[in-house]
């Protein structure tokens, strides 16, 4: 099978996530898209590892992983935190910094 | 010891007495503080006359000696020590200028005693000393300019002594003011001598100073900015206008800094300086004229001024004027022995009415005195001798210092003549003024404190004023104490008037022509190399014409003034020659509109261009461009910046993502 069919899903993954970050408001979601973009960019560094017949991009999948994981824990922490300040689950509603 | 050390004590003396007093002020009883002064400067008197003694034993050629300290800093060309040179012109300024001090500071033990700021009184009257002696002992330019301008604040300190007085701070910051115009001269000239001559050192830049040319465009330069340092510092005309207000001060500052001492460092100077000005004669010309404008301005509105002090003043003025263009004609140690005789004689005069204004519980018009003779025998006596020393009569100190002045200058046979002429008609108006204030003070029917003190009794003002401008006054710090002190009541007020009177006798002996000659062969050293000092000697019948015209002219000046208003009680020639020449008088009394000329000149026009700086250029320019343009530029920025920050998450994830694909697609459009 060609590179190509993993590239493509890949990609409609990326959209998909990316489409659920623009499009949704809560923050939660908004995280499990996040993960999807991510989880796509590892699906194509794999495909490529396995290409070009090295474990380069497998490592650096793994590491994505990591960086995911963090970005995971900090992001539900803060889901946690504005849960407990009673602010509204809505990232249209969490506008205080602006200039 | 030996005359380094001399010199370096007649130095130190004084420091630690400033010192002293200022750290013991709140140990020692303040009564202390007075005494404590006067044993500082009597020391460093002594030192002076150690220093006398020592030069003495040196060769005729070896009476320059130069003692350095350390090195202040020595760079490329550049040699400022701390370094002193002990010849015979800075040894027998320092014994001047200690000797009179000592006295100074003697009487000012009992004139000030009731005064609140004692302590601090004779704490700046040692700094001052101190200062004056840095300035003549100096034996570099960058000392004597440090010691100039230290003269210069000890001035503006003792002027505005009494720092409640209104008059007496405004006094004091003009004289700080002109001085300070005087010192940029005196730095500015020193940077032109320093140019040419590459050293800073005295014996050094004055052997330069034979190399170059005459009337060298840059030395004529520095020399008349030197000038203008002196002229500032010795009241000559235009910078005198702070001589009469600093006699805000109290009396013992007016005898010891504006009689006897600070005013004379400009004629100093010019003795000290004169390798140069005999290289530039121009410069030299311009001392003398202005010295000779100087004694006629001042003589004439000593005439018409009925403050007792500025009297005073105005005559130190204008013998000053007399020395100024005695050294800048040539007449070197004329013009330093007018310097010493008048440092005895007008600071006798000043002691003598520091008196008359205390027995007048502070008062100093002319017009309110009258009679003092009887209740005030001592302080006649005392005004009375140097009243005739600086007349001229013979044979007083002052008769002959000034007619060698005289002869000397009119010995230069050019032009010079009509200055030494122009001194002869001052000296008669001298006699006028001087014993037109002793006869109004002294004679005539006694006014009330006169009365009073015949019967012992010691006037006391119902409320203290201030005399100048007539606003009610307490006696606490910062005004004149509650009680006057006179001579005839203290024994140390007796003692310096006693003395320097002896000094106002017999002072003049040292220099009678064809007599004696002490001055003249002891200052030999210092001027050595003189053009002048060799070859400049009246002739026999000038120097006898002189004396005899000098003599004829004090004398027909106190008859003239005795026939005016003493014989003629009424004083009625005086009010119909008043009313006669009333333009003269008024333009007289104004003081030859010089505080208005001034005014219209300098202080106006720098008042108008401060107000145009801040209306136009501070706040136009400054703050309108240099601080407005930037501050309107960042602001347009930065509101243009945080309208982006909108807040929506999903707006900037939006961005991002835009921006990530438009610049993905850029290089994949860019690489294919």
């Amino acid at each position: 099978m060609s590179v190509e069919w993993y590239l493509v899903l890949s990609a409609l993954l990326f959209s998909i996530g990316a489409g659920g970050v623009l499009v949704r408001r809560n923050p939660l979601v908004i995280l499990l898209c996040i993960e999807l973009m991510l989880n796509a960019g590892n699906l194509a560094l794999v495909a490529f590892a396995r290409a070009h017949g090295n474990q380069d991009g497998q490592i650096f999948a793994l590491i994505v992983m990591v960086v995911a994981a963090c970005e995971v824990a900090v992001g539900l922490g803060l889901i946690v935190a504005i849960f407990r300040r009673r602010l509204p689950i809505d990232v249209d509603e969490l506008r205080e910094l602006q200039g | 010891m030996s005359l380094e050390t001399f010199g370096w004590l007649v130095l130190l003396c004084p420091l630690a007495g400033t010192l002293l007093i200022a750290f013991t002020s709140q140990v020692l009883p303040s009564k202390a503080h007075g005494y404590l002064g006067t044993v500082a400067i009597a020391l460093s008197f002594a030192s002076a006359i150690g220093a006398l003694l020592a030069l003495q034993d040196l060769g005729d050629e070896e009476r320059q000696v130069v003692t350095v300290a350390w090195d202040y800093a020595s760079t490329v060309g550049v040699d400022a020590q701390l370094s002193l040179l002990l010849d015979p012109l800075a040894v027998f300024m320092s014994l001047v200028v200690s000797g009179v001090s000592t006295l100074i500071h003697l009487y000012a033990v009992a004139y000030m005693a009731s005064d609140r700021g004692y302590t601090r009184f004779f704490a700046y009257l040692n700094f001052f000393v101190f200062s004056m002696l840095l300035l003549v002992l100096a034996g570099n330019f960058f000392f004597l300019i440090v010691g100039w301008a230290f003269v210069g604040a000890a001035s503006y300190l003792l002027i505005s002594f009494w720092y409640r007085r209104t008059t007496a701070t405004a006094a004091g910051i003009k004289a700080f003011v002109i001085n300070v115009v005087g010192d940029v001269g005196l730095v500015l000239g020193t940077y032109f001598l320093f140019k040419h001559t590459g050293s800073l050192d005295f014996l050094r830049a004055f052997e330069g100073a034979g190399e170059l040319g005459r009337n060298d465009g840059d030395l004529v330069a520095g020399c008349l900015l030197l000038l203008v340092g002196a002229f500032a510092k010795s009241a000559q005309v235009p910078l005198h206008t702070w001589l009469p207000d600093a006699m805000e001060g109290p009396t013992p500052v007016s005898a010891l800094i504006h009689a006897a001492t600070m005013v004379t460092a400009g004629v100093y100077l010019i003795a000290r300086m004169h390798p140069f000005f005999e290289q530039a004669p121009i410069a030299a010309d311009v001392g003398a004229i202005i010295g000779c404008l100087t004694l006629v301005v001042a003589a004439t509105i000593a005439l018409v001024v009925t403050d007792l002090k500025r009297v005073i003043a105005y005559s130190t003025m204008s013998q000053i004027g007399y020395m100024v263009m005695g050294v800048s004609s040539g007449a070197y140690v004329a013009g330093l022995f007018h310097l010493m005789t008048h440092a005895f004689f007008k600071a006798l005069l000043f002691m003598a009415a520091g008196s008359v204004i205390a027995a007048m519980a502070g008062n100093q018009n002319l017009d309110r005195m009258g009679g003092f003779r009887k209740a005030m025998p001592f302080t006649f006596g005392c005004m009375a001798i140097g009243g005739l020393a600086l007349a001229g009569v013979p044979p007083f100190a002052g008769f002959f210092s000034k007619d060698e002045i005289l002869a000397y200058v009119a010995a230069r046979e050019d032009w010079h003549v009509v200055l030494a002429v122009l001194g002869f008609a001052g000296s008669f108006l001298t006699a006028v003024y001087t014993w037109r204030m002793i006869f109004r003070a002294f004679f005539g029917p006694p006014v009330e404190p006169a009365r009073e003190l015949e019967h012992g009794h010691l006037h006391h003002a119902p409320e203290h004023t201030n005399p100048a401008s007539g606003e009610v006054e307490d006696t606490d710090v910062g005004f004149p104490g509650p009680d006057h002190h006179i001579a005839e009541r203290s024994w140390s007020m007796k003692v310096a008037m006693g003395l320097l009177a002896v000094g106002a006798v017999v002072g003049g002996f040292l220099q009678i022509p064809k007599v004696s000659h002490v001055l003249e062969s002891f200052l030999e050293p210092s001027f050595a190399e003189s053009r002048y000092f060799e070859e400049l000697h009246p002739s026999d019948g000038l120097t006898y014409a002189g004396l005899a015209i000098g003599a004829l002219l004090a004398v027909g000046g106190i008859a003239l003034a005795y026939a005016l208003w003493v014989k003629d009680a009424d004083r009625r020639r005086v009010s119909t020659l008043r009313a006669r020449l009333a333009g003269v008088h008024a333009f007289f009394a104004r003081k030859w509109y010089f505080d208005e000329l001034i005014d219209a000149v300098v202080v106006r026009p720098f008042a108008w261009f401060g107000r145009f700086a801040r209306d136009v250029f501070e706040r136009a320019v400054v703050n309108g461009v240099f601080v407005g343009g930037p501050s309107v530029a960042v602001r347009a920025g930065s509101a243009a910046v945080r309208a982006v920050q909108s807040g929506f998450l999903r707006y900037y994830a939006a961005l991002l993502l835009l921006g990530v694909t438009a610049l993905s697609l850029y290089f994949l459009l860019s690489a294919s």
